[in-house]
């Protein structure tokens, strides 16, 4: 349906089949179809043998979304129910063991083949949960280890799968739901942020990490109970982070999006649960965007063609006269400059710079 | 009835430099697409029926040719996907879920046919707004795309969506959808697929088009989410869905709605993300493709003319960028 990718076949016989590749696929066709009529037949049978027809199907269509609803409803007759409130915690049983086992192999190698199909994803996430319900918090725990490890392994090789990444967030919010019941460090958070610079450091266009840090962030400094002098010096950091990467590759718009959402933090409308430092003062605020707007004019030294350059003095210097209007750190006609540099690099986005003239008045 | 399978086979390498809109040819290549039952991948494509009748209906309506597929055998196929519960699934025999169910009401609401499937399906439109507020969450606002529970955004697109279109948005908790939305909002004025995830095109797509039914775009960080979704445009004109990702025609279309939502479809340049889409069509078989040279489908055919659409190509019917349906018959339906 909807092919992403696929060259298309050109020359005048390319719709043409040959004879020998049609009866091929009429084969294959009639073998699928038996297949699913198999299936389908035996739909109120929730047996380990048609358990075996869905895997067998699913192989070779993971996309057949009642197939994977109706290895549900096997499974639920296969597994154990829920725990009992208030029970002891049993040893998980070893043949529903096997089944969840069984469920995690399955979709791992289907995933591995399609990493973006939706309903994969989705059947993982109910066997865990499903394991998680009837399972003791030791072997719960173990289930949901495995799964932030074969996370690690995709994003090695796709940093920027989508469902990837939210996956990560999904199963480290599982994991220290778990923690909380047990005696062991409960939150993630450190070890996250670490993974951000990690995947950061290896790729600085990996917008997604961006992104991540930019989620992290606030978890870390209420976690640590972080001071006004500790949380300074994250921001110190973080801003001194993003300007190497600036200075490593200006026209890199990951870096640019982060660095306009550090500006924002340091805003006076910033909400306070998002605020790095929450006592900021103008003076602070003005020394701040006069430091930034002092390297990134250093930039133009070397670089005149990136418009990111300019729409960042642009953005810092709107800032800047939110709190200080009277400012000598740049003129009316620094702003006129640099807009006037945005509509020559970037044509394609003329409106959007003609509204920016409009709204900043210059 | 299948318009899903049967991707495009022939094309030329090079496109001609005055580029035009081949009518005829993607009406006939989405007339061809229920008889290809020789090929595997029409029978790989079947969870994907009712979409695929929806995609392919919406692109003849906008193409002005209302007519080139049989409107009874689209009602008949409908009936036949549609569960007691008043979900329906993708194809006959395949369960009920909030997509199938989505694509359903759109096509009926494009044929005007409410009230003809009223009459065979007494209180019918009722159950299916009945079975899609079944799937929300009263306590968060979200909404599950079937019984086994995954939440995503999309699906609470879908919900009021579909809703909307059939006048019962008030079986639903909107304010509740609405907060949910919200507090799916990332520092670059986008969206992700729940709170936390990343600003993703498609989803800022169901979130804007989301808050647009519910009346509450003043939620929405225009100047920054219009900023982020002007930066997909890349220098050949199509847009892509993130950063630093290829461009393709279907998150053009996400990208593009989405502007248009937010009054700044002048923020991007229209001329050229035009040639880019006229670029994606087969010449010979019909069809658009995800990018110049690529296999066409359905799915990108109908977002390729959905955005020329937007884009004021002469000669197609106006599009209504909030539900990718003729202006014409959200009119109809809305009332405004
Ligand atoms: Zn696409």
């Amino acid at each position: 349906m909807a092919s992403h990718g696929v060259a298309r076949v050109s020359g005048p016989n390319a719709s043409v089949r040959s004879e020998e590749l049609r009866q091929k696929e009429l084969k294959q066709i009639a073998a699928y179809k038996d297949l699913v009529d198999l299936v389908n037949t035996k739909e109120t049978q929730y047996t380990v043998e048609v358990l075996g027809l869905t895997t067998k199907l699913l192989n070779e269509n993971p996309e057949y979304y009642t197939i994977w609803n109706h290895r549900r409803r096997i499974l639920l007759t296969l597994l154990p129910t829920g725990l009992v409130q208030d029970s002891p915690p049993p040893k998980p049983d070893p043949a529903a063991l096997d089944i969840v086992n069984g469920d995690l192999q399955l979709t791992f190698a289907l995933l591995r083949k399609f990493p973006k199909c939706y309903w994969i994803w989705n059947h993982r996430n109910w066997i865990l949960e499903k394991g998680q319900s009837i399972f003791d918090s030791a072997s719960a725990l173990t289930l949901w280890l495995g799964e932030l490890q074969l996370v690690g392994k995709m994003l090695h090789s796709d940093s920027r799968n989508f469902h990837a990444w939210s996956y990560r967030r999904f199963v480290v919010a599982r994991l220290e739901l778990i923690r909380t019941r047990t005696p062991t460090q409960q939150s993630l958070t450190e070890s996250e942020f670490e993974y951000t610079t990690k995947m950061i450091k290896s790729n600085l266009s990996n917008f997604s990490a961006w992104h991540n840090r930019s989620q992290l962030i606030p978890r870390l400094l209420e976690e640590r109970v972080a001071d006004s002098a500790a949380r300074r010096k994250v921001l110190n950091d973080e801003l001194a982070l993003i300007c190497t990467a600036i200075n490593t590759d200006p026209f890199d718009q990951s870096i640019w999006f982060y660095h306009q959402y550090l500006m924002s933090t340091l805003s006076p409308q910033c909400a306070p649960q998002k605020m790095i430092v929450r006592d900021l003062s103008n003076l602070d605020r003005q020394k701040y965007y006069a430091h930034e707007m002092e390297y990134i004019r250093e930039i133009l030294d070397d670089e005149t063609e990136c418009k990111w350059i300019y729409e960042a003095l642009l953005c810092c210097a709107s800032c800047y006269l939110e709190v200080d209007g009277g400012t000598e750190a740049f003129t009316t006609l620094d702003m006129r400059e640099w807009l006037r540099e945005l509509k020559r690099l970037d044509p394609l986005r003329k409106g959007r710079w003609e509204d920016l003239g409009r709204r900043l008045d210059i | 009835m299948s318009l899903v399978s049967g991707p495009g086979r022939a094309g030329m390498a090079d496109t001609p430099v005055e580029l035009q809109l081949f009518v005829d040819k993607h009406v006939r290549y989405i007339q061809s697409l229920d008889t290809r039952k020789d090929e595997l991948e029409y029978w790989l494509t079947e969870h994907l029926r009712l979409n695929g009748l929806y995609w392919g209906i919406t692109a003849l309506h906008l193409l002005g040719q209302p007519d080139a597929l049989p409107r009874q055998g689209i009602i008949d196929f409908l009936l036949s996907c549609l569960h007691g519960n008043g979900g329906f699934g993708a194809a006959p025999g395949h369960d009920a879920h909030m997509l199938y169910t989505v694509s359903a009401v759109q096509i009926l609401a494009t044929l005007d046919a409410f009230d003809e499937f009223e009459e065979r399906i007494k209180g019918g439109r009722k159950r299916i707004g009945q079975y899609i507020a079944d799937l929300q969450d009263r306590e968060t606002g979200t909404f599950a795309g079937d019984e086994w529970g995954e939440r995503d955004t999309r699906f609470l697109y879908g919900a009021l969506n579909a809703l909307s279109l059939m006048g019962l948005l008030h079986l639903v908790d909107v304010e509740k959808a609405v907060e949910h939305v919200h507090s799916c909002a990332n520092f670059d004025g986008g969206y992700g697929t729940r709170p936390g995830s990343e600003s993703h095109a498609g989803q800022v797509f169901t979130c804007v088009g989301a808050l647009t039914i519910a009346g509450r775009l003043d939620l929405v960080d225009q100047a920054k989410l219009g900023a982020w979704l002007s930066e997909r445009q890349l220098k050949n004109g199509g847009l892509n869905g993130r950063p630093e990702k290829k461009e393709d025609v279907c998150y053009s279309w996400w990208v593009m709605s989405s502007l248009a939502m937010l009054n700044k479809l002048h923020w991007i340049d229209g001329e050229k993300l035009t040639a880019f889409i006229l670029q994606c069509q087969d010449p010979e078989g019909g069809g658009l493709a995800d990018r110049p040279g690529d296999m066409v489908d359905v799915f990108h055919t109908v977002f390729g003319i959905a955005g020329l659409s937007l884009l004021k190509y002469p000669g197609l019917q106006e599009v209504d960028p909030v539900y990718c349906m003729p202006r014409a018959v959200t009119k109809r339906c809305l009332g405004k």
